[in-house]
């Protein structure tokens, strides 16, 4: 302690800057670690405190996935004995039109009986709520809204509120507001309450409801009232807890997960060499103190703990700062995971908590120190053995461990042999993949610091002939501290390849989506209910269709229904089309199954998935999977396998004739318009508009508008991807500079001497920034031929553990492109300060410094 | 015949309205009851009715409906039609009464052309608003229940007996416990207390006790939700019984075509 | 050949320490002359002012006509750069050159081509006896061959001022004379400016004048 507080705090003191930039490495590993899992927690919390008020005190929901429910389904609930109370609900995601709100949730209940479920008022009387409950009922335009809602507004009872339905735009009159609590803080406010048969109407239901929540009676347990209801109810029917409707979330946040957790422990491996290199150059630095110390009597131990000790404060420091930063970020994070788990519910998620889990805490904080802890530890156990004698001979460099070298290029050599053969011989075997990976990683590592040294004394030369001082000067002071370089290097090498890494899948499933876009989703026009192709709010009748082959310049219409439902326990997404139309429209050769499957498909005989479905479940053409219906399990073939991105949790395709047989449902989501040759898609879309507009609520999209969409959206996805390749791209500048400030400390005396016999501050200044640059593109070589590898590693751990997509193999080279120059320009940058304090300082001072 | 008898029911003083003084001199509780279910026997009956809700903030809305009553109790049909104000017109109640069960309740809303059921579950949540509860609207046989004599004792000035009624079987009833204060001189009810879990939950007092085609029964009844301190006032004008009227228009077909 | 006039040097640091007081000073073209005086007597800085490596607080510094106060930092790096060649007490080559590069590094400097600066090299390191060690690294020569690569270097371009920093202060006596022969030799043949500064009172003498210092005053100033 008393070492801590006369040696290692005068040092830190008199290296402010520095000591800021080496915990930065793991303030920002912890902070993207406890950020990204923070964002994450708060969303799926908000998701499920959402809800848990929607829900309020029912304990089951009874679906039919997303078909609805039958209205006699209700009344056999109701006469359950294991039934208390049982009510329909309608929820539908719906437009508002009034400025600066996006979308509400309508939540509609059947308001004489739901009382019993949810507490729509917690303090006082009804009349609150209600201005009337007849008039309520009477009036098919009524709502219920927030206290939330309606102050943001500026709405009281007999407001009008416009929302778009079936019927085009429709003005509600506020009828009741609901006081803060419980079930008014869903969604941030943004939730209105209606009737469930005025809902039936306005949202297209027919006589059917979305689901029915219940409360068991007294004395039947959650799970044994769960199994007796659904055994009651028969196959086809889901029986489950309100927080089970989490589980979509889970699914959709699952690949994002997956990134932001690479990230963290990329974040955090990046920060531990920073901390590395720091330290390493602190001892080379205080060598003369650490032999002062020694010669007045500090043990080795001694010394490796003070250092230890160091190291560990350094990351309690920089993982108490990272937790706070954390935090921050992660209110940024939520709002944008909740942007994009909009799409689940149809309504941005307003997260105003952060759930810091205490957990979460401890975990980033001991990672941090842990990380530091580990980084600190081969410097510390340099220290400890400096020679003291040599150490206080002045002018004297002490060089460590030669044979270390060679230990570790021989480890490297093995584990890259052992990571090849893996690769090579253990395609089916996940265990073996994983530790393919693994190996491949540390051989990288290890081989790093060699590779890196080759190639500074292969810039050397080069480097030169640019310049005969300042490059022979920038390269040899690279080359003569190998291990700071290195350590930089792995740090720029470990960033870049993830940045290859992430901007190669990134570009794969851009190009996935795009060909499918074009090959497989090809009709001319698409007629929606609503703006956007994936919310199934609204609903057309299927009469609808034949309306639409009469316009002129229409040559056919395909009619498609999707359709969540529950494939042994996950969400998967249901896609009825008809199966012939369709399979003589797709031009792309399935992946797996025989050319007419579309027909066979189109008879009945089966359906066709989506590959990455039937990848991650290990499904096949010719193999079959049960389905359950509503009138009953059905197995089915597989016919073969189709790349399909209408949803990312899989797809099932089945013809739409046994769609409409199976589960009782022929309305339609989507049109799939073609138009005939020479008609122009233009015209027909302003036919389809002029004739159908007022009577129906119908948006015409053409082929490129929802292409552009589905673009929008796969950029919304990536754009987290690319805030990630941004600050690896961060942590890679701050590894240059840190490197850089402390080579400038290191060689004061020798930038004074350069100065001294005749060198102009120009050259000073010339000679880092080309230290900087040789740094960067040793770094940039590196960090593109390593990306190269660890994309494979990414894209196959990708296909076999998290999408199941099978992406091709593409290496991002417009992502290189755009690397070179930014990273050498970082470099630059980051040389700018390094240089400016290398020839500001005193040269007396320089010249006699050690 | 299964004896009923409609306690604690709107209908009530409007079924039991025609009944005659008559010396009871040492009448079981169970006697006396039976007996005021008997005086109110009607064939049909019809009336409209004003709603006042008062809440406790002393705000008034008022309603008006058409009620229509059809059969013997306990095999009764009734239809409430709403008239008034304008937004609420033509909203409609069916209650469909049955010997042996609960009854069967729909509602039906004209605006969406559509009906309701009122599930069993709900018949105890309060009936659009007013301070009756949905399950205040039924027909209860009277051998639901066990009565006792409790006092006698004076309201408003007439002479009545206190009997209590409790459901013989707990869950019927979203009440545990009621009094009911009947007059001596007309058998007419004069006032009824519900209490659930102890606690007096509604409070049912009837005045304007008049004969209209020799059933007595009051014209005024005023119903108080002691937990939300708010009352109904329901005035009966153009009571009338035994009018003609078709078994069809007590239908959910009917109220479709309506 | 240099000139100070009332030449003061304040240090700043917790409380203000007067390296230089009020020093007056002439040194003719030619001259070979060391600064004596116990540690703390302002030689070092004198050095360094005369070397243009520092500024005065007060006063002015005159090299070869030409005044250093008011020039700009590059200006000066230019002065040093084509009229003063130094040599240190510690020698301050560069670890990672060789002995060749380390002497032709003032020339690149320079822009000098880099066949003729390595020409030029070779001949300054013929001249201190050292043309067999040209590629070797500074670690692998003794402290009396370093100190030699540093006196090439510091010749490198024939400066009209060479300054010494206790040139001998890190040598053993034998060395140490070795270097200073050679240093008189140079003098001799290349009719330099020279100015030593030294604690030794035996390298002293062999200097035909001899400045002392004390507490930053010019004490004594005997010619002989």
């Amino acid at each position: 302690m008393m070492l801590l507080r006369l040696i290692t705090w005068p040092y830190v003191r008199r290296h402010r800057l520095r000591t800021l930039l080496t915990t930065a490495g793991i303030v920002l590993g912890v902070a993207v670690f406890v950020g990204m899992r923070t964002a994450n927690e708060s969303v799926l919390l908000a998701f499920r405190q959402t809800i848990d008020r929607i829900a309020g005190k029912a304990e089951l929901q009874v679906a039919a996935g997303e078909g609805g429910l039958p209205e006699d389904v209700l009344e056999r609930v109701q006469a359950m004995p294991e039934v208390r109370a049982a009510v329909p609900v309608i929820e539908a995601a719906v437009g508002t039109n009034l400025a600066s709100e996006g979308n509400v949730l309508v939540l509609a209940v059947d308001m004489t009986g739901d009382r019993s479920l949810r507490d729509y008022d917690l303090e006082s009387g009804d009349e609150a709520v209600i201005d009337d409950p007849l008039v309520f009922l009477a009036q098919p335009d009524s709502l219920i809204v927030t206290r939330e809602f309606a102050a943001r507004n500026g709405l009281a009872i007999g407001s009008t509120v416009p929302m778009r339905t079936m019927e085009g735009e429709k003005r509600f009159t506020v009828r009741g507001i609901m006081k803060s609590g419980g079930l008014t803080q869903a969604f941030g406010g943004n939730l209105a309450v209606m009737d469930v048969y005025a809902a039936q109407m306005v949202f297209g239901r027919g006589r059917t409801f979305d689901r029915v929540d219940l409360a068991l009676s007294e004395g039947v347990g959650l799970e044994r009232g769960r199994l007796a209801i659904g055994a009651r109810l028969g196959p086809g029917y889901q029986v489950e807890p309100p927080a089970s409707r989490g589980r979509q979330i889970d699914s959709v946040l699952r690949v994002y997960s997956f990134t932001a957790d690479m990230n963290s422990a990329f974040a955090l491996f990046i920060g531990m060499f920073i901390i590395y290199n720091a330290f390493s150059i602190a001892v080379t630095e205080r060598r003369r103190e650490i032999g002062i110390l020694r010669a007045l009597g500090a043990s080795r131990a001694r010394i490796r703990a003070l250092f230890l000790a160091e190291s560990g404060i350094a990351g309690l420091a920089g993982s108490l700062a990272g937790l706070a930063l954390g935090v921050l970020l992660s209110k940024g994070l939520a709002l944008y995971i909740s942007g994009l788990i909009a799409g689940v519910y149809g309504i941005a998620e307003r997260t105003t908590e952060i759930a810091t889990e205490p957990w979460l805490m401890a975990a980033g904080l001991l990672m941090g120190v842990a990380t530091s802890l580990a980084a600190g530890w081969i410097p510390a156990r340099n220290a400890a053995r400096v020679d003291p004698i040599q150490a206080l001979q002045k002018g004297r460099y002490q060089t460590l461990s030669a044979g270390e070298n060679r230990v570790r290029r021989a480890a490297a050599l093995a584990l890259g042999g052992a990571s090849l053969a893996l690769l090579l011989f253990a395609k089916g075997w996940t265990v073996l993949f994983y530790a393919g990976y693994i190996c491949a990683a540390l051989a990288l590592l290890l081989v790093s610091p060699t590779v890196s040294l080759w190639l500074t004394k292969a810039l050397r030369p080069p480097l030169r002939r640019l310049r005969p001082v300042e490059g022979a000067l920038a390269a040899d002071s690279l080359i003569q501290a190998p291990r700071r370089t290195s350590a930089t290097v792995t740090a720029l090498m470990l960033s870049l390849s993830l940045v290859i890494a992430m901007g190669g899948v990134a570009r794969a499933v851009y190009d996935s989506i795009m060909g499918w876009t074009r090959t497989t989703l090809n009709p001319d026009l698409f007629v929606t209910a609503t703006q956007n192709l994936t919310e199934r709010t609204f609903r057309f009748p299927e009469s609808l269709g034949d309306q639409l082959e009469e316009v002129e310049g229409v040559e056919e219409i395909q009619r498609v229904r999707t359709h969540r439902i529950v494939y042994e326990g996950s969400p998967i997404m249901l896609v009825a089309v008809e199966a012939k139309s369709m399979g003589d429209r797709v031009r792309r050769p399935p992946v797996e199954g025989p050319g007419d499957m579309y027909e066979r498909a189109a008879r009945g005989e089966g359906v066709i998935l989506s590959d990455n479905f039937a990848r991650l479940r290990g499904l096949h053409a010719g193999g079959s999977i049960e389905l359950d219906t509503p009138s009953g399990p059905r197995r089915v073939a597989v016919l073969g396998l189709v790349v399909d991105w209408t949803d990312q949790t899989g797809v099932v395709l089945i013809d739409r004739a046994s769609y409409v047989r199976w589960w009782r449902d022929d309305t339609v989501n989507v049109f799939r318009v073609y138009v005939k040759n020479g008609a122009r898609p233009q015209e027909v879309r302003q036919r389809i508009v002029e004739r159908f507009a007022g009577a129906h609520r119908l948006f015409v999209l053409t082929n490129r508008e929802v292409a552009a969409w589905i673009a929008g959206l796969t950029d919304q996805w990536m754009s987290l991807a690319y805030a990630q390749i941004a600050i690896a791209v961060f942590v890679a500048i701050l590894g240059i500079v840190n490197t850089l400030t402390v080579s400038i400390i290191d060689r004061r005396r020798e930038l004074g001497v350069l100065q001294a016999v005749g060198g102009t501050r120009g050259q000073v200044r010339r000679t880092v920034w080309m230290e900087a640059l040789a740094i960067g593109t040793v770094g940039l070589a590196l960090g593109l031929g390593v990306g190269a590898v660890t994309l494979n590693y990414v894209l196959e751990m990708s296909q076999r553990d998290v999408t199941g997509l099978a992406l091709p193999y593409t290496f991002p080279w417009g992502t290189a492109a755009l690397l070179v120059p930014l990273i050498l320009a970082s470099a630059f940058v980051a040389a700018l300060w390094p240089a400016e304090s290398a020839v500001r300082g005193s040269l007396v001072e320089a010249l006699e410094y050690e | 015949m299964t004896r009923r008898i409609r306690v604690l029911s709107v209908m009530l003083p409007l079924a039991l309205g025609l009944v005659q003084p008559r010396a009871a001199a040492a009448q079981s509780a169970r006697e006396v009851m039976e007996e005021s279910q008997k005086r109110g026997q009607a064939a049909s009956q019809h009336y409209e009715g004003l709603l006042q809700v008062v809440d406790a903030r002393g705000k008034i809305s008022d309603k008006r409906w058409i009620f229509d009553r059809l059969g013997s109790h306990g095999r009764s049909r009734a239809v409430l039609t709403f008239m008034e104000p304008p937004e609420v017109r033509g909203v409609a109640l069916l209650v469909v009464n049955h010997p042996d069960r609960a009854s069967d309740q729909w509602m039906w809303t004209p605006a969406i052309q559509r009906e309701r059921r009122i599930a069993l579950q709900d018949r105890s949540t309060r009936f659009f608003g007013t301070d009756f509860s949905f399950e205040d609207l039924e027909e209860r046989d009277t051998e639901q229940y066990d009565f006792r004599a409790i006092a006698d004792e004076a309201i408003d000035g007439a002479a009545c007996w206190k009997i209590e009624a409790k459901p013989r079987t707990g869950k019927s009833s979203q009440y545990t416990l009621s009094y009911v204060w009947v007059r001596k001189d007309n058998y007419a009810f004069q006032l009824v207390e519900n209490y659930a879990r102890g606690a007096l939950a509604r409070r049912l007092r009837y005045s304007r006790i008049e004969n209209v085609q020799g059933i007595w029964a009051g014209r005024v009844l005023e119903m108080t939700d002691v937990r939300r301190n708010s009352r109904t006032v329901l005035t009966l004008d153009k009571l009338q019984y035994n009018l003609p009227m078709k078994e069809e228009r007590f239908t959910l077909q009917a109220l479709r075509r309506q | 050949m240099i000139t100070l006039s009332g030449v003061t040097k304040a240090f700043n640091g917790r409380r203000t320490v007067i390296a230089l007081d009020r020093v007056d000073l002439s040194i003719g073209r030619g001259e070979m002359v060391s600064v004596v005086g116990a540690s703390g007597s302002g030689k070092s800085t004198l050095l360094n002012l005369i070397g243009a490596l520092d500024r005065p607080t007060s006063g002015w510094v005159e090299i070869d006509g030409r005044r250093l106060d008011g020039l700009r930092d590059d200006e000066l790096t230019r002065v040093r750069r084509d009229t003063i060649g130094f040599i240190f007490q510690f020698f301050n080559l560069l670890p990672t050159l060789s002995c060749l590069e380390n002497v032709a590094l003032p020339l690149h400097l320079r822009g000098w081509a880099r066949k003729k600066a390595a020409d030029r090299a070779r001949e300054l390191l013929g001249l201190v006896r050292l043309g067999a060690r040209a590629d070797h690294l500074p670690d692998e020569l003794s402290g009396g061959e370093r100190q030699r690569v540093a006196i090439a270097r510091a010749l490198a371009i024939y400066p009209p001022i060479l300054l010494a920093d206790e040139p001998t202060g890190n040598l053993d006596s034998s060395t140490g004379d070795e270097i200073l022969a050679l240093v008189g030799d140079l003098h001799q043949r290349l009719q330099a400016t020279v100015v030593i500064v030294t604690h030794d009172r035996h390298v002293a003498e062999i200097c035909p004048r001899t400045i002392t210092l004390r507490d930053g005053r010019i004490v004594g100033d005997e010619r002989r």
